[in-house]
């Protein structure tokens, strides 16, 4: 097996395998990777040096962790996981993302294909013309400074006070859609003043909004699946793909600038500058842990009224109310974060770049609904390819800090896939196989091409195999809104 | 001359990446300027209705390109505008150990309609950042998130 790295790579099991501290130095832990052996041979480089970087940083916890979709990204690889002692361990904008709380919300319907087929280019439209996309895009909702901060603070909350939600859907959003800590006071206006005007749009790059259909077939644990709300039976369903736009890209770069100088004065070194970090505890470390919370409080109320407006979109195409249409938020989880987690064997800083919690069966976190089950793990493909749900195991919680892949990833470059097709003729062949577009940059459609990613099936396979989390059912694109 | 950009393929397989070059500091701002501008849009489908002027100070010339081109981002999102030219002078200040930018940006509100919009850049990255001199030549490579 030939990989892309001089580094031993050393066989756990099938799915699982280890760089040893010895391989770089200044290594503090092993590196772990969960892939298949295919997956594996095909990850870039990147995935190598950047995991063990991480495997380097002051005060991580038993390993560094990176998933099947892993590749390349700044500092941690995309799907890098990693703990740190939140007493003696640093916080990482680079192990959290530029992004912060980009993540997945998955909205169920009572409809079937066969009743929105015949409306599906009217609600595509609809849906374009409600939630805004794009580059410079403006969200509907009208935030004075103090709404704002209020939102930083209060995240779907604050949403659901204002009519943009029901009471329910908080329980099935991830720490309720609130994290704690949040402090606008450690926020630069620069960031407010670049994200006060975007609540409530996608963005563009591999954000999105997509109805999804759920056949029969693509249930692979009906009894989980029944357990949140899908049925199959060409079930229709929409996902939601975006964070927190250009508020937590600079919230993430202010706090880049800090930690650069604060690691001199704290003596520490890294590896990568994007790798840039502060003890958790150090003023920077908690500065930046309160405006990363404010971050990812709005990306919470962003996928938030971006709800409300699929819900009146469908109300408006289909005649009836979003409750009479059965349109229940099944979960919304985020996938570049950090967080405060307890452990058996203790309570950790969590980092996840491109990986998603997926906590198990009986975990205090979840809501009732989903106690007995496991979390809900959204996981998103390609526009052309389709999508996974899967559910939480306790062989998460003990190997891998609850936490899964996020995706599938990518293997061409945005300039090669431009090249290979137009964004045109695209939108053409994919509304010939049944799925319809809006868009609002051609180039940026040709850059989202299917084949510029890993195939979803052989990642999820991997993580199912691993015992890490379970397959639950498997959705299909029949409608596709990009930025 | 004028100076150059070129996007390059093998570097941040999910996000942009350029390389500009000129034969003095002026050229290579320029040719970064308009790399990013090209990256939001075709500048040539955007009106010119819109008029900012900026003034930036740094202390070395890498850490205001990096600066310039966040601000440009920043510009972007907080007015939602995209650019059509940018005009711009350099300024050595030795008394102040600094060098000084001053810019006129135009452009114009973002209109989906009239406008070919590319992607929503959200940040320039200190990823494989470099600003280096070759003889008289300029050359800076810059990652860009999206």
């Amino acid at each position: 097996m030939k990989l892309q790295t001089d580094m031993q790579v050393h066989r756990i099991n099938d799915y699982l395998w280890e760089i040893p501290p010895s391989e770089k130095p200044g290594m503090l832990v092993p590196a772990r990777i969960y892939a298949s052996a295919a997956i594996l041979t095909a990850m870039d480089r990147g995935v190598f040096d950047q995991v063990t970087n991480v495997a380097c940083l002051p005060g991580i916890h038993r390993h560094a962790l990176c998933m099947p979709d892993g590749h390349w990204g700044y500092g941690f690889p995309i799907g890098g996981v990693a703990a740190f002692d939140p007493e003696d361990g640093v916080i990482s904008p680079g192990g959290v993302g530029y992004d912060i709380n980009c993540g997945m919300r998955l909205i169920r319907t009572d409809l079937s294909l066969s009743e929105v087929q015949p409306k599906l280019e009217l609600l595509m439209t609809e849906l374009f013309r409600r939630v805004p996309a794009g580059v410079g895009s403006r969200g509907f909702v009208n935030l004075t400074r103090r709404d704002f901060r209020d939102v930083m603070q209060q995240g779907a909350a604050w949403c659901i006070a204002k009519g943009y939600g029901w009471d329910e859907d908080l329980e099935r959003i991830e720490e309720r859609g609130r994290l704690q800590g949040a402090d606008p006071s450690h926020v630069t206006d620069y960031a407010v003043e670049r994200g006060i005007n975007q609540l409530g749009t996608l963005g563009s790059g591999n954000h999105y909004l997509e109805v999804q259909v759920l056949s029969d077939k693509g249930l692979f644990d009906r009894t989980v699946a029944a357990a949140m709300g899908l049925t199959g039976r060409d079930q229709i369903l929409i996902m939601v793909h975006c964070g927190s736009r250009g508020f937590g890209h600079q919230v993430a770069s202010d706090y880049l600038k800090v930690f650069e100088k604060a690691m001199r004065r704290y003596g520490i070194a890294v590896k990568d500058q994007q790798l840039a970090c502060a003890p958790f505890r150090s003023p920077e470390g908690q500065d930046y842990f309160a405006a990363m919370n404010c971050a990812a409080n709005t990306a919470f109320a962003n996928r938030q009224v971006i709800t409300h407006q699929i819900r009146e979109a469908f109300t408006a195409v289909f005649g009836e109310s979003a409750h009479a249409l059965g349109m229940h938020l099944v979960y919304d989880v985020a996938h570049n974060i950090a967080k405060v987690e307890r452990y058996p064997d203790g309570e950790w800083l969590v980092h996840r770049k491109g990986a998603t919690r997926a906590f198990g069966p009986g975990s205090p976190e979840l809501p009732d609904c989903y106690r007995a089950i496991g979390q809900p793990v959204i996981c998103g493909g390609s526009m052309e390819t389709g999508s996974y749900l899967l559910v939480g195991t306790d062989r998460a919680m003990q190997e891998t800090f609850g936490s899964t892949m996020h995706g599938s990833g990518r293997t061409m470059s945005r300039a090669q896939a431009k090249r290979t097709v137009r964004g045109d003729q695209l939108l053409r062949d994919m509304k010939q196989r049944g799925i319809l577009v809006k868009a609002v940059s051609m180039s940026g459609l040709a850059e989202e091409a299917g084949f510029a990613y890993k195939n979803i099936s052989d990642v999820v396979d991997s993580v199912d195999r691993a015992g890490i989390t379970k397959k639950v059912a498997e959705l299909k694109p029949i409608g596709n809104i990009k930025g | 001359m004028p100076g150059t950009f070129r996007f390059l393929d093998d570097i941040a397989l999910a996000d942009m990446a350029f390389d500009a070059e000129g034969d003095s500091l002026s050229a290579l701002f320029d040719a970064a300027t308009e790399a990013l501008l090209e990256s939001l849009a075709d500048p040539t489908s955007v009106a010119q209705t819109w008029r900012h002027a900026i003034d930036m100070e740094e202390p070395d010339i890498p850490t205001l390109l990096f600066e310039w081109l966040g601000r440009l981002v920043y510009l972007k999102d907080a007015h939602g505008v995209v650019f059509h030219r940018v005009s711009l002078s350099l300024e050595q200040r030795p008394k102040q150990s600094s060098w000084h930018l001053h810019a006129d940006v135009i452009g114009a509100p973002v209109n989906p309609a009239t406008q070919e919009l590319r992607s929503d850049v959200k940040g320039v990255t200190k990823h494989l950042y470099a600003v280096t001199q070759d003889g008289t030549t300029w050359k800076a490579r810059v990652v860009l998130d999206v």
